[in-house]
């Protein structure tokens, strides 16, 4: 798949490169100020743009800002936000609006290799990929009145950072059954059909972190 | 009451009086001196007009404000009112600023208007003091050597004919004297000492809300400048540091996936890897040095001025007195921080070949001197770093001094008060 980067930071830019190139997608465009993302964008049409949110000039969340303003400009082009530290405000804003094709992970996450390709690529598929550092934090707002159950919440949160039933079951030691009851839980608690659809997963996510 | 008292009142007005007239006499050399200073603001309001005292009139007006001193230091001890030095510091900024400070500054106007008055009163008053005391002294005698006189003589302001009037009008006019020495001599010293207690002394309020606004304006400072500070840190952490290590990382997980496959590529990677984690150690020691230099801490602000004197790439002659005592964590850093900046401004703008430090504490005051022979023109624009100096000097209510004229070199003089 063609892959557009915005990176200031010239080691790590190129460690990114370095990074896709070597799993065998194309680095079809690099941005290193805030200004060119967009326009970049718009030209490349990439299949996935991976994106600093902090680049120059401003050094402050000036690639978060493009990321958001790209996907106004075209609809559900996937984006993953690369991010110094965890910011839920930040996450927020980015799924704002819809969670479809929408990363947000912190910089260190890009040192496992396999996890970060594969959250790219799910990326790039539509589905989400969200540190489970934000996950985590997004959670943490609903501590107070929750519908949902710790387990519940623990198979929510996974599905957050948009892990599949098998991976879900597999990292809490249940099986896939038990998973897909919780999921059908989940749904219901949150008023949501029970077709267990990649887009309804992701519509739970939102549901939850908004009620 | 006896007669005991009445002498001991007696000798209690004539001390007074003879207080108050030495009090005069003290007055008529700072009258002296105000005539002096009258001449003195005629000369400088003229090379004012002429455009070029502007330029130097806080050195110009620095003698004036000697004779308004002497005169605080008369009524102080005279007195025991303590009065502190009024004005304004003019010691900072461009020239003309500085000009603008010393004429906009109540203290320079009430400085002249205290001239004005205690020129001519001063000397008047002293005048009228012994005056008095020669008549009633003259007076006294008059009775013993009236008769010698000619004939038709006027003493003691009167044509003396006989014996009676001889001992009486004598006997009033310096009774007439001795209470004006008693009454108006110490009314006068009293009205002279207060007339330059109010003119001399800080306004009281005005004085206030001055320093309040330049304790809040260096609070406010200081504040902006420690939080630009941790926003530098959080970069050189998150920007250097972080982003370096996650590329060190990158490649170590490159390399443990192609660790079979591909082991050249592999190895490579890791001898990128072990060559971005030694940059980034290098990173961090730059980082910790700015946060705090270790040095500093280990050897005191003379071994650490010292240390980076050493270092710089034009030769750097430092005076620094060796027994700098230990003083307050936020002054080292601050003048660690100066000296640093200063010389690394001398080695990026000025292209001079050699350069001066010098680093004394007189009383309460740090002052870092660092002056250098290059093409000067240093201005707070530019990302030079002076902007940060002022702003860490500001900080700790100390004052900055840049002198910068294009093609002689730049000085720059930094004062720290040591202790609050």
């Amino acid at each position: 798949m063609r892959v557009v980067i915005a990176e200031d930071n010239a080691l790590l830019r190129e460690g990114l490169v370095l990074l896709i190139r070597s799993s065998g997608h194309e680095v079809a465009a690099v941005a290193e100020t805030g200004p060119e993302i967009v326009p970049t964008l718009l030209e490349q049409r990439p299949d996935v743009a991976v994106i600093d949110v902090r680049m120059p000039p401003g050094f402050r969340d000036e690639g978060l800002r493009a990321a958001i303003e790209a996907r106004k400009r075209i609809p559900d082009l996937p984006v993953l936000v690369l991010s110094q530290y965890v910011e839920q405000t930040y996450a927020a804003e980015l799924l704002a609006a819809g969670a479809r094709g929408v990363g947000y992970l912190l910089k260190d996450r890009v040192s496992r290799i396999t996890e970060f390709l594969d959250a790219l690529q799910r990326v790039a598929e539509g589905g989400t990929a969200l540190d489970p550092e934000v996950v985590s934090q997004l959670m943490n707002r609903h501590r107070q009145i929750d519908p949902l159950t710790a387990r519940e919440r623990e198979v929510l949160q996974l599905m957050a950072e948009g892990r599949d039933n098998a991976t879900i079951a597999a990292m809490l030691v249940v099986t896939e059954r038990a998973v897909h009851k919780h999921i059908g839980n989940i749904f219901r608690k949150l008023g949501l059909p029970a077709t267990d659809s990649g887009h309804r997963r992701v519509l739970a996510v939102l549901a939850y972190l908004n009620s | 009451m006896g007669d005991g008292s009445v002498t001991e009142v007696a000798v209690a007005r004539i001390a007074r009086s003879a207080r108050a007239t030495r009090t005069l006499a003290d007055g008529a050399v700072t009258a002296g001196g105000a005539f002096f200073g009258m001449a003195g603001t005629a000369v400088i309001t003229m090379t004012c007009l002429l455009g070029v005292g502007l330029l130097v009139l806080p050195e110009l007006v620095r003698p004036l404000r000697g004779i308004a001193a002497a005169e605080r230091r008369r009524v102080s001890r005279a007195t025991g009112w303590r009065i502190t030095a009024p004005y304004r510091r003019a010691d900072d900024g461009p020239r003309l600023h500085r000009a603008r400070v010393v004429l906009t500054d109540p203290a320079t106007w009430r400085d002249l208007t205290w001239m004005l008055a205690h020129g001519p009163l001063g000397l008047a008053a002293v005048l009228l003091a012994v005056v008095l005391w020669a008549s009633m002294s003259v007076a006294l005698t008059i009775p013993l050597w009236w008769w010698a006189e000619p004939p038709g003589s006027v003493v003691a302001l009167v044509r003396l004919t006989n014996w009676p009037e001889a001992v009486a009008l004598p006997l009033a006019l310096a009774a007439a004297c001795a209470a004006a020495l008693g009454w108006l001599v110490p009314l006068a010293a009293r009205w002279q000492l207060r007339l330059g207690h109010m003119l001399l002394r800080p306004l009281g309020q005005e004085d206030l809300a001055e320093r309040v606004r330049e304790l809040t304006e260096s609070r406010a400072g200081a504040l902006e400048a420690h939080a630009a500070e941790l926003r530098r840190i959080e970069r050189d952490l998150h920007d250097g540091i972080q982003a370096h290590l996650v590329s060190v990382a990158v490649r170590l997980g490159l390399a443990e996936r192609g660790f079979t496959a591909e082991p050249d590529t592999a190895l490579g990677l890791l001898r990128d890897a072990k060559k971005g984690v030694e940059d980034v150690l290098a990173q961090l020691r730059v980082v910790v040095r700015s946060v705090y230099p270790p040095i500093l801490a280990d050897r005191g602000l003379a071994g650490a001025v010292s240390a980076l004197a050493s270092g710089q790439r034009v030769p750097v002659t430092l005076t620094a007195s060796g027994d700098l005592p230990r003083l307050p964590a936020a002054v080292e850093a601050a003048a660690y921080y100066v000296t640093a900046e200063a010389l690394a401004n001398v080695s990026k703008h000025s292209a001079a070949t050699h350069a001066t430090v010098s680093i004394v504490k007189r009383g309460l005051t740090l002052r870092i001197t660092v002056q250098d022979n290059g093409t000067g023109g240093a201005s707070d624009s530019g990302g030079s770093g002076l902007a940060g100096i002022r702003r860490r000097v500001a900080a700790l209510d100390g004052t900055t001094r840049i002198d910068s004229p294009a093609g002689t070199g730049t000085t720059i003089e930094v004062e720290l008060p040591c202790e609050w």
